[in-house]
């Protein structure tokens, strides 16, 4: 990463800006400190260290730069897109928690006691076969929610939950979920569209697995990543990244190494930078697109959200 | 597909089975039988779902175009489920192409109707629900399957999805369809279907294939046609 400070850009609207500053400050009545080493083969040059504060503590006037910076339950969109009384009704059930790179949320099969709406994380969703590999199904970040099957009257998850890029999420306890849902209000109205979405890239990548190449499967995975993220940039390893898209390691390294040979990515000691957007999207095989498009068409507020938030600029310029 | 053998075959919808019985009349009253023939284009991807369907005795293949006469089979629809999720979402089209594979009668309901009574009956909600639950369980286990398991195996598991919808082990198929369904080349398939039929476990002639030894094809398919039953049964037992 340029300027290589340590700090952690993936999760900029958390960590990168408070560069400790806030940290000893009277006002930080519930501040988490967080050392972290990556354990995903990443070795010591992922260690980090980041401190946050919750936002309560902000309450009394924060100067601007900490109210930018401070974990709010609406960076995630679908909290965001919740109406004043539903929200209020959720908010006080919400906690912070710190999600780490390669934690598993949930293990396949296995009860579910909270759901996550990330923020400043991203969730891969994996399929697991008997013999221990797996495959990535479905990418959440601040878009959804992770955790949906407890509605549909599922106890369980029939996928494994494993956090691709360290970062912030709230989560919700099991139950508010399901007495919210059950309400048949916007939480309910909200939490099925994104189903919808979810089971149309769920669709979209069995099709992918099963018809492109690892070259394509990489671009539209960096793609369907930093949408999810503030920076282009996510820190990685080749291994968590093979283990993702279900292919061998060289697999990834050889990809990975033509994005770079072409300008397209830099790839240093774990972290992944995006350079060249349009040319990542020209190399990507349709699947991204037709992911995007479905959750713009089906969560309208998330791009715009996602336009406000981040000020991207339209996608597909090049196109 | 043409079933061979019009066997014992089911009147009733297995989802909706599962509503108390005041509602479950109510809602075979408010939908129409229909004839669905194979072949048959319900939705095309994108396009407006104008009617919700609970399959009888057909069955309902969902399938994701991949640009060209490419597709891929992500989900199968018979009476023990129903077409026209999105709309229990609250959405009006459909994502994917829904394809009549299996011949035969279903019920289906308007979907305006079928929006109204999700929002008025909890039962069909709950129901509705844990029906997507079990797809989305299966769409999981096609994206791991279509990556990690070998032609013969998938070959084996939608063979015996498709006999359990089609209620029958014999039935019409040209190795072309498969070749569509599976996503893979023709000769794939050849390959795949030649290797089972030397094991005894189907006979294929002139279109027609017949499952032999159902234990046995079973070994030879992945353990995702395992898998799906039982979250069928988990989820609704």
């Amino acid at each position: 990463m340029p300027g290589g400070n340590g700090g952690f850009e993936g999760c900029a609207s958390v960590a990168g800006s408070y560069g400790g500053t806030l940290a000893p400050s009277p006002v930080s009545v519930c501040s988490v400190t967080h050392i972290d080493i990556a354990r995903a083969g990443g070795g010591l040059e992922s260690v980090r260290e980041r401190t946050f504060v919750r936002a309560e503590a902000h309450n009394r006037g924060p100067p601007a730069l900490a109210r930018s910076a401070m974990p709010n339950p609406k960076e995630n969109h679908l909290l965001a897109a919740l109406p004043a009384a539903e929200y209020r009704r959720l908010r006080r059930h919400l906690t912070t928690v710190d999600m780490d790179l390669g934690q598993v949320v949930y293990e396949s099969g296995r009860p579910l006691d909270f759901v996550y709406f990330p923020t400043t994380c991203i969730v891969s969703l994996l399929y697991v076969l008997e013999s221990g590999a797996s495959a990535e199904i479905a990418v959440v970040g601040n878009e959804g929610v992770v955790g949906i099957s407890l509605f549909m009257g599922g106890e369980t998850t029939p996928s494994r939950a494993v956090v691709q890029s360290a970062g912030c999420a709230y989560r919700l306890p099991a139950k508010v979920m399901k007495e919210e849902f059950s309400r048949g209000g916007a939480l309910q109205h909200l939490m099925l569209r994104y189903t919808q979405a979810l089971i149309t890239q769920m669709a979209q990548t069995a099709v992918c697995n099963r018809h492109h190449s690892v070259d394509q499967q990489l671009c539209r995975w960096l793609l369907l990543s930093i949408d999810r993220l503030t920076a282009p940039e996510i820190v990685m390893t080749q291994e968590l990244i093979a283990n993702m898209l279900g292919v061998r390691r060289e697999g990834v390294t050889e990809a990975a190494g033509k994005l770079q040979k072409a300008g397209v990515i830099s790839y240093r000691r774990g972290h992944i930078k995006v350079l060249d957007r349009p040319s990542l999207e020209e190399m990507s095989c349709e699947c991204y697109d037709v992911v995007r498009r479905e959750t713009d068409r089906l969560l309208p507020f998330h791009s715009a959200t996602l336009t406000k938030s981040s000020g991207k600029s339209p996608r597909r310029a090049a196109r | 597909m043409a079933r061979a053998a019009s066997a014992a075959t089911p009147r009733t919808n297995r989802l909706l089975d599962q509503l108390p019985a005041r509602e479950r009349a109510r809602m075979i009253a408010a939908c129409e039988e229909v004839e669905l023939d194979f072949g048959d284009v319900i939705d095309e991807a994108g396009g407006t779902i104008g009617h919700v369907y609970f399959p009888t005795s057909s069955f309902i293949s969902m399938l994701v175009p991949m640009g060209g006469t490419s597709t891929l089979e992500v989900a199968l629809a018979g009476n023990e489920g129903m077409y026209g999720l999105p709309v229990a979402f609250g959405i009006p089209t459909s994502p994917m192409r829904a394809l009549v594979q299996g011949e035969g009668p279903a019920l289906r309901m308007n979907a305006a109707t079928f929006r109204r009574e999700i929002a008025r009956v909890p039962a069909l909600r709950a129901c509705v629900d844990r029906y997507i639950y079990v797809v989305m369980s299966q769409l999981i286990q096609v994206a791991g399957c279509n990556r990690f398991h070998l032609v013969e195996q998938r070959l084996a598991r939608w063979l015996l999805m498709t006999a359990d919808r089609a209620h029958s082990n014999t039935f019409r198929i040209t190795h072309e369809f498969l070749a569509y369904m599976l996503g893979v080349r023709r000769v794939g398939i050849t390959e795949a279907a030649s290797a089972l039929q030397d094991r005894k476990l189907i006979t294929y002639t002139r279109g027609l294939l017949t499952i032999l030894d159902r234990k046995g094809l079973e070994r030879s398919s992945c353990a995702c046609y395992r898998t799906d039953l039982t979250t069928y049964s988990r989820i609704f037992n």
